[in-house]
């Protein structure tokens, strides 16, 4: 009864600080119809901007005043700087854009604090326990519920009862028309990005005490944050506080008594309130941005070309022999990552589908090379051969529930699947390895070459590229590709006349699906181990990241995308500590100066040439 | 008041709006007919700074705003009706009313006389948006622009879909707006509607203005009735 109490206790305390999170991230998606992926960075930032606070002022309330308001200072520069030039492109460069953010604060906040677990001492009166009946609890936690409960209450009335309120509802509901009867939606937005980077700060410094302060505590709570909200609804305050709570208490009570499969459930939850209510508990309704720009057309392959990818090829073929080593490794990871990336623009260029998941199906190809190649002795050419069978069966599910939704609905969706791919391959230990990882125990040969010779390598990925890339470049040529740009660019159109859009759209995410497999079988071959890691949902966004950096809707960007991304991360982690920063920096740039990606500004230069 | 100067307005690259001009003058009523797909909304739209016109001029009292945003021409002293009633729906009546309203000049409108103008939504103020009929929501929406206290009300088919009953009770509280000397440009589609209101009417085709004319000139025009408005 005591412990049950204390689990209960304890839930409640973590809802409470998912609340501060949810309700800011809820609110701006809800009326900017933005997904930002730094609102966890906030959160970290307002902690470790409080522990600064602390170590000069010596005490803790300050802080909490403090470090939310500068954290807000910060996401209003960030609002007003950054995102607004984007909120008339679509989700995609939103979604890069912050993604980028999240690689410069995660950077600054680990050269300024290091990468240890910090904490924020607990305020003098609050550090003893209290004796509530049930048992003794820690003060500061008691506090930080009813906090937490009173900032609940505060929101709700200035949300309901105030006029300022109406209108954030108001912009919620239908942002056009309120900017049509005169309301200054652009202030609005500003408003709300500070207000909710604000409440992801107060978060931070009140989770200080408890949660303790680390790099990565960022996406450590962005992702519960984005269940609570999706389980919610988004925009509802009032979903983001019963999907708080329902999910701090779940989980505290999961760790507690389900231990391994907690983490499954959970997202199994969130998937199963996805199909059945789209919308969230207390949604009301998915607003859909503009689709992005994607790079619009394709000039068809001339004779000039031809050449031109032939001498590209040529020059492919000999740079190994004049390279060390290392780079040979390091380009035949690029054709890999290539791969995987042109498998994604499949969903994202070509069908104008936004997939914040990908690294599932990477996932399914590499987990059948290992498991089959460890558990069961199989040679890894029939691993991989199961593994892009098994990414296409996976694809096919998954994407039978995903492509009926679309823009945020469907990011969220694939999210979701993806985590519970991930939760398995975390913890089906046994199988898996876990986040540990298994390794094959040989290196296994390609035609009688041994793979551990670098020059076989990288011409092993070389085919298995130019394989993919002509397959691909040949579909998107066929008639099925141009259904799948009808698709993209006017799907009401091409239901009108007569093509069934739906199962045009689940073709293109199971063949996505199949060389996402593909690449993640190649990826354990080339590296010998997999672990967890390679399908979280930021390996997901690094796939993302690639093909947008290249340039999606083409199919030349996402090879040159990978290459960039992993160079970057190359060379620039080789050169400095902060190559995160540097990366994070490219990708802002990147949104700000060359939409459409590098091979789509690239196009578009050519297109202002040539008459 | 309000000129249009040679219109070009586009969705994208579809060139919709060729060439439209026409004039509301202070206290005037000016209808714009046509048939389905002439281009009525996307005048109103482009009016509003929803589109910006390519080519041409959209001018108030003299001053171009062509290229200002949504919110800010409704600050000018538009009160906008558009034709999907745009209602909020997570908010009461009451708070549809006031979220965004204005002082105007002189004799405002206030809670008060709208709902002495608008008894239907005075019994349902406490209600959430999402809950009235369509023509408690026509009701709402006009009601809503004229707490904003406009020079001009941009009233897109406010009869469309209604009850004939409703109708009439829209067309008499818009009649009661004119006699205020309240500037009107309607959009309609039902011919009566725009006979009992209008001052001038432009009829629409194809994204161009093919006939002007007063009531009389339009009802006399069997051809314009006939090709362009489907009587
Ligand atoms: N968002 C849009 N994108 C592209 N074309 C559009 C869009 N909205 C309308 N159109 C096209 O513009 C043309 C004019 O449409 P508009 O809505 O202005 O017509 P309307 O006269 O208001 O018709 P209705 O009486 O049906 O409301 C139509 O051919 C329509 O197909
Ligand atoms: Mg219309």
């Amino acid at each position: 009864m005591e412990l049950l109490v204390a689990q209960l206790l304890n839930g409640l305390v973590y809802g409470v600080l998912l609340f501060l999170m949810a309700a800011g991230l809820s609110l701006i998606f809800g009326l900017m119809n933005v997904v930002s992926l730094a609102h966890g960075s906030f959160f970290m930032l307002g902690a470790f901007l409080g522990l600064a606070i602390v170590q000069v002022t010596g005490s803790f309330w300050i802080a909490l005043v403090l470090a939310p308001l500068a954290v807000a200072l910060l996401g209003i520069v960030m609002e007003v700087l950054f995102l607004r030039p984007l909120y008339a492109r679509g989700h995609m460069d939103q979604v890069l854009l912050t993604f980028g953010f999240t690689f410069v604060f995660y950077d600054l906040v680990q050269t300024v604090w290091g990468r240890i677990v910090l904490r924020l001492p607990t305020p003098a009166i609050l550090q003893g326990t209290v004796d509530i009946g049930a048992g003794v609890f820690s003060a500061y936690r008691l506090f930080l519920i009813g906090f937490g409960f009173a900032i609940a209450v505060l929101l709700w009335l200035l949300l309901e009862r105030s006029r300022i309120g109406a209108m954030v509802r108001a912009g919620v509901d239908n942002a056009a028309m309120a900017a049509g009867l005169g309301g200054n939606i652009a202030l609005l937005f500003t408003g709300i990005f500070g207000f909710g980077v604000a409440l992801a700060g107060l978060g931070g410094v009140a989770a200080g005490p408890t949660l303790g302060l680390y790099p990565g505590m960022d996406t450590d709570i962005l992702i519960p944050a984005f269940i609570v909200i999706v389980i919610g609804g988004m925009g509802s305050l009032r979903g983001a506080f019963v999907g708080s709570l329902l999910i701090g208490i779940a989980d505290t009570f999961g760790k507690a008594y389900l231990q391994s499969i907690a983490l499954f459930l959970i997202y199994l939850a969130m998937t199963v309130v996805l199909l059945i209510r789209p919308q969230g508990l207390f949604g009301i309704r998915y607003a859909d941005a503009p689709p992005s720009a994607v790079a619009r057309t394709m000039p068809p392959s001339t004779k000039a070309t031809r050449a031109v990818g032939l001498i590209v090829l040529a020059v492919l073929i000999v740079l190994p022999f004049g390279l060390p080593d290392y780079p040979r490794a390091l380009i035949a990871e690029i054709y890999i990552f290539a791969i995987f990336a042109m498998s994604l623009d499949l969903i994202l260029g070509f069908s104008g589908l936004m997939s914040l998941g990908h690294a599932a199906f990477f996932g399914l190809g590499a987990y059948a090379v290992a498991v089959l190649g460890v558990q069961f002795g199989l040679d890894a050419w029939i691993g991989l051969a199961a593994g892009v069978a098994l990414a296409a069966a996976g694809a096919a599910l998954i994407g039978f529930f995903c492509v009926r939704t679309g823009g945020i609905p469907f990011l969220m969706l694939t999210l979701a699947f993806s985590q519970l791919v991930f939760s398995v391959a975390l913890k089906w230990r046994d199988v898996t390895g876990g986040s540990d990882g298994m390794a094959l125990a040989e290196q296994p040969s390609f035609f009688g070459f041994s793979l551990s010779h670098s020059l076989v390598m990288y011409f092993m990925t070389l085919m298995f590229f130019v394989a993919a890339y002509l397959g691909l470049r040949r579909l998107i040529d066929a008639p099925l590709g141009h259904v799948f740009v009808g698709i993209r660019e006017n799907e009401p159109r091409m239901a009108a006349i007569g093509y069934p859009t739906l199962a045009y759209k689940l073709v293109a995410f199971t063949i996505a699906g199949a060389i996402a497999g593909l690449a993640g079988g190649l990826y354990v071959i080339y590296n010998g181990f997999i672990s967890s890691d390679a399908v979280y949902w930021t390996a997901s966004g690094d796939i993302l990241i690639m093909t947008m950096l290249g340039g999606a809707g083409t199919l030349i960007g996402p090879p040159i995308g990978a290459a960039v991304f992993l160079l970057m991360k190359n060379v620039a982690s080789s050169y400095s500590e902060h190559w995160l920063a540097i990366i994070g920096t490219a990708f802002i740039c990147c949104v700000l100066f060359f939409p459409g990606g590098i091979w789509g500004s690239v196009q578009k230069l050519r297109g202002k040439a040539a008459p | 008041m309000l000129d249009l100067d040679h219109v070009d307005a586009f969705y994208g690259d579809s060139h919709i709006l060729h060439g439209v001009s026409f004039t509301v003058r202070d206290g005037e009523v000016v209808c714009l007919l046509g048939r389905n797909g002439a281009g009525k909304t996307t005048t109103i739209l482009t009016v509003m700074g929803y589109l910006h016109p390519r080519a041409g001029a959209v001018r108030y009292n003299g001053r171009d705003i062509g290229a200002l945003s949504p919110y800010a021409v409704a600050r000018l002293g538009f009160g906008f009706v558009p034709q999907e009633r745009g209602i909020f729906p997570s908010l009461t009546v009451r708070e549809n009313l006031t979220v965004f309203a204005r002082g105007g000049r002189g004799d405002d409108w206030t809670l008060e006389r709208i709902f002495v103008l608008f008894p239907g939504l005075k019994a349902r103020e406490r209600n959430l948006g999402f809950q009235l009929s369509g023509g408690e929501q026509q009701m709402l929406s006009i009601a809503r622009a004229l707490m904003l206290n406009p020079s001009l009300l941009l009233l897109d088919e406010p009869s469309e879909g209604l009850a004939p009953m409703i109708v009439q009770e829209i067309v008499q509280i818009l009649h009661r707006l004119k006699g205020e000397g309240l500037a009107i440009l309607l959009v309609e589609q039902n011919l009566r509607v725009a006979l009992a209101l209008a001052d001038r009417h432009h009829v629409m085709n194809k994204g161009e203005i093919c006939f002007t004319g007063n009531s009389a000139e339009l009802e006399s025009n069997d051809f314009v009735l006939r090709n362009y408005l489907s009587v």
